[in-house]
């Protein structure tokens, strides 16, 4: 499998480049997803509300959140989460956010 | 003479991972206890493959066991081997006939005479099994592009199907596979999407079309009886991308159509159709006919999903044992008629961009749906453009198969997209516009990685930005 270099060490990723251990996640780490898997330069204030509202949910429930509780929880339109990410909540926020891939067509 | 160099083959040698079908055990779900969901064991392997290929041999798959000419036009046909021209490994009848030469060995009269002549052979052991596995999971998003040109009528779509459906029964799969097709046995839907988060995101989504056409009338009905129309959608669509439904509830709203969604039996999708398995394609298309015959609705419409509609329009009555006679459609179809009938009015200028339209697999060269979304698209955009080559001889996504699931053969699946890629930027179209939820993703990996300046849109959403709202149906 691929490796992303965080920090100075390697990290495992799979062929999609998401995290292979979620567990290994920093958020250096997700700066550097968010920079080379969806082209963000820079992560804003808006765009952590999201991440760690999925980082959470996820340890809490080992499931990636449907994107109804991302705008709960955050108070964002639906638009803005795809604004946010352009590749969408699941492939371009839930690897951001150190998840393992969805399961599913996606 | 002068000898060609030999190419190492493209097969991806990816190792079974039996990780996730541990933890399935160890949970103990119902559906690994009571044998619906088979996993990995140890043992003859090879002799319960033999087993179960000899039991299932129709005529379909004897016809394309056996009549192979080996004349090489399927392999003109793949983008595998389009983008690998070198490699021999990467043609259809190649991959058919790694599955061939064990039916040959053991079920025909030929192999088991004369094996060598016939070239015959048998899997040694559970290596050789994974090995096919990497074969027809990997190597071939069952498109049956090659099936279209093949002219003896083998269908190798088939043969790879029909093994992927041997593979399955011995948990010898990919990890992807195996998930999805546990959440479907486990909650009926691919996503494990629970009630109480469906019904939320509908609610959701009915307010949000409220606040757009300004009116407390609009509704997204669950589970009402006796309507004309029972809507049927792809679970990512509540999990990932719920704008799908707010476009559908919008549209049908504007037309005046008497729809409802069910509260069990939404999901049309099936991976029964990607895995083989004809036992999960038969649970979950029952799962809509039912919801259908309970509700009393007069007709199933299928939001836009490739391998959800071949499997509920198509081949889950066959799976299920189902004496379906209720018309089963696209909702495409839906808002062909809502046009042609005048129910909804739309403004073409408002798609101005030039859109291209993909023929997603599953649609055009198994769902025989060509010109519909064509005669949807020129009246609701002002530049339509056709890609080539299209309808039903257009390139697979390069996503289907069931391989957006299965990360492990991404990369050899993103060289083979090389051709979606040229075939993208040659129509100069700034959208490119798909009826099937499985080919957004594909095409956006596709776009994503060759760096294609264009977006992916759907029918539902380029209808629901040229809908004229009359202002009856505003307040």
């Amino acid at each position: 499998m691929p490796f992303v270099e965080s920090e100075g060490r390697p990290v495992e990723v799979n062929e999609e480049g998401f995290l292979v251990r979620p567990e290994e996640w920093t958020e250096e780490m997700a700066k550097h997803l968010a920079r080379v898997e969806e082209g963000l330069a820079e992560l804003t204030p808006e765009h952590w509300a999201v991440i760690r509202y999925i980082r959470e949910y996820y340890l809490d429930k080992k499931l990636a959140p449907m994107v109804r509780k991302m705008c709960q929880a955050t108070g964002f339109p639906l638009m803005k989460i795809y604004d946010l990410f352009p590749s969408g909540p699941a492939k371009g926020a839930c690897k951001v956010a150190g998840l393992p891939k969805p399961d599913g067509c996606v | 003479m002068t000898r060609r160099r030999k190419v190492p083959s493209a097969v991806v040698d990816s190792p079974l991972d039996t990780r996730t079908q541990a933890k399935a055990k160890e949970d103990r779900l119902p559906s690994v206890e009571d044998g619906r969901l088979m996993t990995y064991e140890a043992g003859d392997n090879v002799g319960r493959f033999l087993a179960l290929l000899a039991g299932r041999i129709s005529r379909p798959l004897a016809v394309s066991m056996t009549a192979c000419v080996h004349c090489g036009l399927c392999a003109e046909s793949c983008h595998y081997f389009l983008t690998h021209p070198d490699d021999p490994t990467m043609t259809p009848v190649w991959k058919a006939d790694q599955i061939r030469k064990i039916f040959k060995r053991y079920v025909d009269w030929t192999g088991r005479i004369a094996p060598w002549w016939v070239k015959a052979a048998a899997p040694e052991g559970d290596e050789d099994l994974n090995r096919l596995k990497n074969i027809v999971f990997g190597s071939c998003s069952a498109c049956r592009r090659c099936t279209y040109n093949c002219p003896m009528g083998v269908d190798t779509g088939l043969l790879v199907r029909f093994t992927r459906g041997l593979l399955t029964e011995l948990g010898i799969v990919p990890e992807g596979v195996f998930n999805v097709s546990r959440d479907q046995w486990e909650t009926g839907n691919q996503m494990a999407v629970t009630e109480d988060d469906y019904l939320e995101t509908l609610a959701w989504m009915r307010d949000e079309v409220r606040t757009e056409l300004g009116t407390e009338a609009v509704e997204i009905p669950v589970d009402k009886p006796d309507c004309d129309v029972l809507y049927t959608i792809n679970p990512r669509e509540i999990k990932f991308d719920p704008r799908s439904i707010a476009y559908a509830a919008k549209i049908f709203h504007v037309a005046g159509e008497s729809w409802t969604m069910p509260k069990w039996g939404w999901d049309q999708t099936n991976f029964g159709l990607f895995s083989g398995d004809d036992r999960l394609g038969a649970y979950v298309a029952r799962n809509v006919y039912e919801a259908a015959d309970r509700l009393r609705a007069k007709r199933i419409v299928i939001s836009e999903c490739g391998h959800g509609y071949r499997s509920t329009r198509w081949e889950g009555y066959d799976w299920a044992g189902y004496d379906q006679k209720r018309p089963t459609e696209s909702v495409v179809v839906t808002l062909k008629r809502y046009l042609e009938e005048g129910r909804i009015d739309v403004d073409p200028s408002r798609n101005a961009e030039p859109v291209t339209f993909h023929d997603s697999c599953n649609i055009a060269r198994s769902g025989d749906l060509v010109e519909e979304p064509r005669e949807v698209l020129r009246r609701v955009c002002a530049d339509f453009r056709e890609m080539h080559p299209n309808r039903r001889e257009n390139f697979c996504c390069t996503g289907g198969g069931g391989l957006l699931s299965m990360a492990e053969y991404r990369p050899l699946r993103l060289e083979s997209a090389k051709i979606k890629a040229d075939q993208l930027r040659a129509t100069g179209a700034k959208l490119v516009c798909t009826m099937c939820h499985n080919c957004v993703d594909g095409l956006n990996d596709v776009i994503k990685h060759y760096q294609i300046p264009m977006k992916v849109v759907q029918v539902l959403e380029l209808v629901s930005n040229a809908l004229i709202v009359p202002p009856r149906r505003k307040a």
